[in-house]
């Protein structure tokens, strides 16, 4: 500039200061924040990639929230299921012991009275509820008891006692998300953790010329299988078979019936889709609107029974000193509960062992990702009070220059 | 002949000259902080000298001169540097006034922090997972319910600082508006000042610096270029037409626009045609507040709705704790009652468009299924419809993904069931409605038949808007297309939760129930379907999911501030240039002027010492000689 006009260095002096002064402003801002970014102009990438972080920071708290839950009932259930294996091993040991023969009537009927004990403690058990309330073992119907027992008389007991206990409850487990997109059942529905034999459903109805009329869906064990118009029996069964679902369908080969078995202990349930027959038609269930254990047809039969079925049977043998029932049939009963009980306690290992893992994995993909979310956003201290010093340093030389501005004219050397 | 008093004469006229040059460095020193002042001067010439070339010329040799003569006080400015301050400054007004508004619209976000709307959804989403691992909790339901309650009240404050910000641009358009007519008034009165002093041959220095210095303001509200080849006729010009031409002016005016929610456009005065402006101030307010700010206002409408309806369509197939179902969590209001959307747009007393915002096809697909296929989809862009082509080999994902990814102003996804949604977006035109399906059309059998969207396909079978009963065009039957109608405009101004949920939270729905049957205390599926929204692919607008909306409309925001940030900072640098040059040419400075001062005093001292010797050789002649 070849010319200075006496405004400039004034101008000059009040642009740089307010520049100098909106920079200290804005570091002393972020300092106090303990935020790289005050405005997200800032650094917009940045805050985008923060936002997803703490979104995902607070979705990772919830699956950690809802693992923690998830094994804490599932550990609840562990020590109910320990209980029953005990008792059930009990009822192994008297099972061995009154089948030996050398025991006279009373004799029996007295551990007859300890098998009751027993089974009333099952029983108990099963509709344990956990420490907020809910059912156990009921499903999702989880205000309600899972077992409804059923007394009458009972030959020898001389007694009302226990006859039947019926499931009350549901299958559905109910499901809870411990990542993104993976879930894991958070309930244990009594009808199978407490089952003992494999069941099995049999029509009585001769299928050879059923067909579905028109396209209809059923649902077994929660599983839906649809049929189209025109399926025959063995399309029917052939798709139940492949439907993933727990249970094997075969044609029974005396009565050409429809036949359900199921491929792991628990209890068959079975109904037709809304507006579907199949079941209904092939005579495995009674009419509609019947739910689910209690709707299977009258004149199916229908075998495989629960850990209380298989007590009452040996408790009745007891009292009745039915040597061979005991040492027979009660006897596998009994053995048939003991190893599915085992292998039920062996999944909720599984299951709590896979939401230790989980749960590790979150508690360190927490930090971790709660520190890359830092490192977006947060203000690196030591280089913000460097750079705040040089500001206050450029800023103090500024104000130094701008002091001179003042400088001596002409008019300071006239007379 | 030369007078006697020739020299006293040439003294006077020095004393005089020398008088006016002082008065004007007085001018200049007093005015050293005027704004837009220029430094003046007084041109001193030689007075004419003796003898002309007459033929009544005295016959001595010649020429005598006959002293100083002040002949003008004239400004110093450089008008090239002018044009180039007025050409630019109008980049500068226009990044002001966008920084400005950007700073605000950023600050509305309250991003990354923990008072935004979404970390309210975070918490919201949070609250149905909770129910969904408690269904039977009246606890697990009251958080939920309170937590959308805050969520309501974060969409809404979102909302309404928006529409508040593009309110307060509006009074800045009409401002801006009033501003420049003011402008425009005062320069033509000084035009005519101007015009008169000059007619009388003299400079009107003061008057023209207050008129460069009401242009320059002028061209930091609106982009205009100056006109000065006529001496008579200063013009300013915007866009090819003028503003002022001399005394003559054409004024702007607003004038409310009912296609645009009542915000004003700006029209002449004159022949009352829309006014267009590149740059300035004006500019950048209309652009804030008919893009940018409407583009945020349709961005959280768009979420909302989204989200309104992804909720509600799940909550609706959920049961409550106390055996409801089919109730809605957020209310929704319809942009027309009538169940067919039928609206009557142009208000000649007959439907004439059809508001529709969602239509849901009747089969049920899968998405890794192939379509074995092949047409062309014809569905409405921005401003034009879009062509989506689909091929045998694809899956039907691929084909959502190719509509989803098209420019159409339509998205389309599989709901829960495996049915083909599609849904509207904002609108990109000013004056047409947001979330309303303008066209869908389809060449082949993927909308029709597989899909069961359209009953029929080509042109003759397409769902158009524009028309009444245009569902008439839809699948109808034992697989027919279902469909909702528009909502109101800006949902994220009245959105709020259903009262029956708020009078009975137990109305809450946690589980879808099996087979019909209404859900059991335990059954958590339907929470849980709806937490899962929070990350699923579900097409919120072009955004694939919540958090990309969340994520995207972050980063968009703060890039454009950024952006701003910068140009603004580049803009004042160069203003600061060009002012900086123009100081140096026309600024006061004042060592100068004193050292002109003391010139000057010394010239008149000199000339006052002059007329003082002339005064002594009279007095000899007159007095001495003793005639």
């Amino acid at each position: 500039m070849k010319r200075i006009s006496t405004d400039m260095p004034n101008n000059d002096m009040q642009y740089y200061m307010r520049r100098k002064e909106a920079l200290l402003s804005r570091m002393q801002g972020k300092i106090a924040g303990q935020s790289r970014i005050q405005n997200l102009r800032d650094d917009p990438v940045a805050a985008a990639h923060s936002v997803v972080l703490k979104s995902n920071i607070s979705r990772l708290r919830q699956f950690s929230d809802n693992t923690g839950e998830i094994q804490s009932r599932g550990r609840v259930v562990e020590g109910y299921i320990q209980e029953s294996l005990s008792i059930m091993h009990r009822l192994n040991e008297i099972a061995v012991q009154g089948a030996n023969g050398t025991y006279k009537k009373e004799e029996t009927a007295m551990m007859g009275d300890e098998v009751n004990q027993l089974l009333n403690e099952l029983v108990q058990i099963s509709n344990s509820r956990h420490g907020d309330g809910t059912s156990l073992f009921s499903g999702d119907r989880s205000l309600s008891l899972a077992f409804r027992p059923v007394e009458g008389y009972v030959e020898g007991s001389g007694r009302k006692l226990i006859t039947n206990v019926e499931y009350t409850g549901t299958i559905n487990p109910g499901m809870g998300e411990i990542s993104d997109n993976s879930y894991v059942e958070s309930g244990f529905p009594g009808n199978t953790l407490f089952w003992a034999e494999q069941q099995i459903v049999i029509s009585s109805r001769n299928s050879d010329n059923f067909f579905v009329r028109n396209d209809s869906s059923v649902l077994i064990d929660g599983v839906k299988v649809d049929f189209k118009s025109g399926d025959n029996i063995h399309a029917v069964i052939a798709k139940i078979n492949d439907s993933g679902a727990p249970v094997k369908a075969s044609l029974d080969p005396v009565k050409s019936s429809l036949t359900l078995s199921t491929t792991e202990p628990h209890q068959i349930w079975i109904e037709d889709a809304e507006g579907g027959t199949v079941f209904q038609e092939t005579g495995l269930v009674k009419a509609a609107n019947t739910r689910p254990p209690h709707n299977i047809a009258p004149d199916a039969r229908i075998s495989g029974g629960s850990l209380f079925d298989m007590a009452i049977k040996l408790r009745d043998s007891l009292y009745t000193g039915n040597v061979i029932d005991i040492g027979s049939s009660s006897l596998k009963g009994i053995q048939d509960g003991l190893n599915h009980l085992v292998s039920q306690a062996g999944k909720l290992g599984a299951r709590d062992e896979r939401l230790e893992l989980v749960k590790g994995r979150l508690a360190y993909q927490i930090p971790e990702i709660t520190a890359m979310d830092s490192r977006e956003t947060d203000i690196d201290l030591a280089e913000a009070i460097t750079e705040l010093k040089m500001l206050e340093f450029t800023h103090k030389a500024s104000l130094q220059t701008a002091a001179r501005i003042l400088k001596p004219t002409l008019l300071d050397f006239l007379r | 002949m030369q007078s006697t008093f020739t020299g006293i004469e040439i003294g006077k006229r020095s004393l005089v000259a020398h008088t006016k040059s002082l008065t004007t460095i007085g001018h200049n020193i007093t005015n050293a902080s005027t704004d837009g002042y220029s430094r003046q001067r007084v041109r001193m010439e030689t007075f004419e000298p003796l003898y002309a070339p007459h033929l009544n010329r005295e016959n001595t040799p010649g020429q005598i001169g006959q002293g100083v003569d002040a002949t003008s006080v004239e400004r110093i400015k450089d008008e090239i540097l002018e044009g180039r301050i007025v050409s630019q400054a109008n980049q500068q007004g226009y990044w002001e006034g966008r920084d400005k508004y950007l700073l605000m619209l950023e600050k509305i976000y309250n991003e990354p922090g923990e008072f935004s709307v979404r970390s309210a959804m975070d918490k919201f989403w949070e609250g149905w997972q909770e129910l969904s691992i408690n269904p039977s909790e009246r606890a697990a339901r009251q958080s939920v319910l309170e937590r959308g309650k805050t969520l309501i009240d974060a969409i809404h404050n979102r909302y309404e600082s928006l529409k508040q910000t593009r309110d307060m641009v509006e009074t800045e358009v009409t401002g801006a508006v009033s501003r420049v007519n003011s402008i425009l008034s005062d320069v033509s009165a000084l035009n005519e000042k101007i015009v008169k002093i000059k007619a009388m041959g003299d400079n009107p220095n003061d008057l023209l610096d207050r008129r460069d210095l009401l242009v320059q303001e002028l061209s930091s509200i609106i982009n205009i270029t100056v006109d000065n080849r006529d001496a008579d006729e200063f013009q300013i010009h915007t866009a090819g037409i003028h503003l002022i031409q001399g005394r003559v002016i054409n004024y702007l005016s607003t004038e409310i626009d009912p296609l645009n929610e009542g915000y004003s456009k700006v029209t002449w005065k004159g022949t009352g045609g829309e006014a267009f402006f590149k740059g300035g101030k004006l500019a950048s307010f209309i652009e804030m507040r008919d893009s940018d700010i409407r583009d945020e206002i349709q961005k959280i409408d768009l979420m909302t709705v989204n989200f309104i309806d992804n909720v509600n369509d799940l909550h609706k197939q959920g049961w409550g704790a106390n055996g409801r179902t089919g109730v809605e969590f957020f209310r929704e209001y319809p942009f027309v009652l009538s169940a067919e959307g039928n609206y009557d747009r142009n208000g000649d007393g007959e439907f004439d468009s059809s508001y529709i915002f969602r239509i849901t096809g009747g089969n049920t697909l899968s998405p890794q299924e192939l379509i074995g296929i092949r047409g062309t989809m014809t569905l409405s862009g921005a401003d034009e419809n879009v062509a989506v082509d689909y091929f045998p080999t694809d899956t039907v994902q691929d084909v959502l993904d190719r509509i989803n990814n098209s420019p159409a102003k339509i998205n389309a996804v599989l709901d829960r069931d495996g049915k083909l949604v599609m849904r509207a977006m904002t609108s990109d035109i000013i004056g047409t409605p947001d979330f309303v399906i303008k066209h869908v059309e389809d060449s082949g059998q993927f909308l029709t038949g597989y899909a069961s969207i359209l009953a029929a396909g080509g042109p003759d079978g397409a769902y158009v808007w524009e028309t009444a009963d245009a569902v008439a065009s839809l699948q109808s039957g034992e697989r027919a297309a279902g469909f909702a109608v528009a909502p109101l405009s800006h949902p994220g101004g009245w959105v709020e939760i259903n009262k029956a949920i708020i009078s009975d939270p137990l109305t809450i729905a946690a589980g879808f129930g099996e087979n019909g049957r209404p859900a059991n205390p335990g059954d958590g599926s339907a929470a849980l379907a709806i937490a899962e929204l929070r990350n699923k692919h579900l097409m919120v607008g072009k955004f694939s999911s919540f958090d990309q909306y969340f994520s995207s409309t972050v980063a968009d925001i703060g890039l454009k501030g950024e952006q701003s940030e910068t140009a603004l900072e580049t803009q004042n640098l160069v203003m600061k240039e060009l002012d900086d040059l123009r100081q140096s040419i026309s600024g006061v400075n004042l060592d100068e002027e004193l050292a002109q001062m003391i010139k000057f005093q010394h010239g008149y001292s000199a000339a006052a010492r002059f007329i003082s010797q002339m005064n002594d050789m009279l007095d000899t002649i007159i007095n001495r000689l003793k005639v």
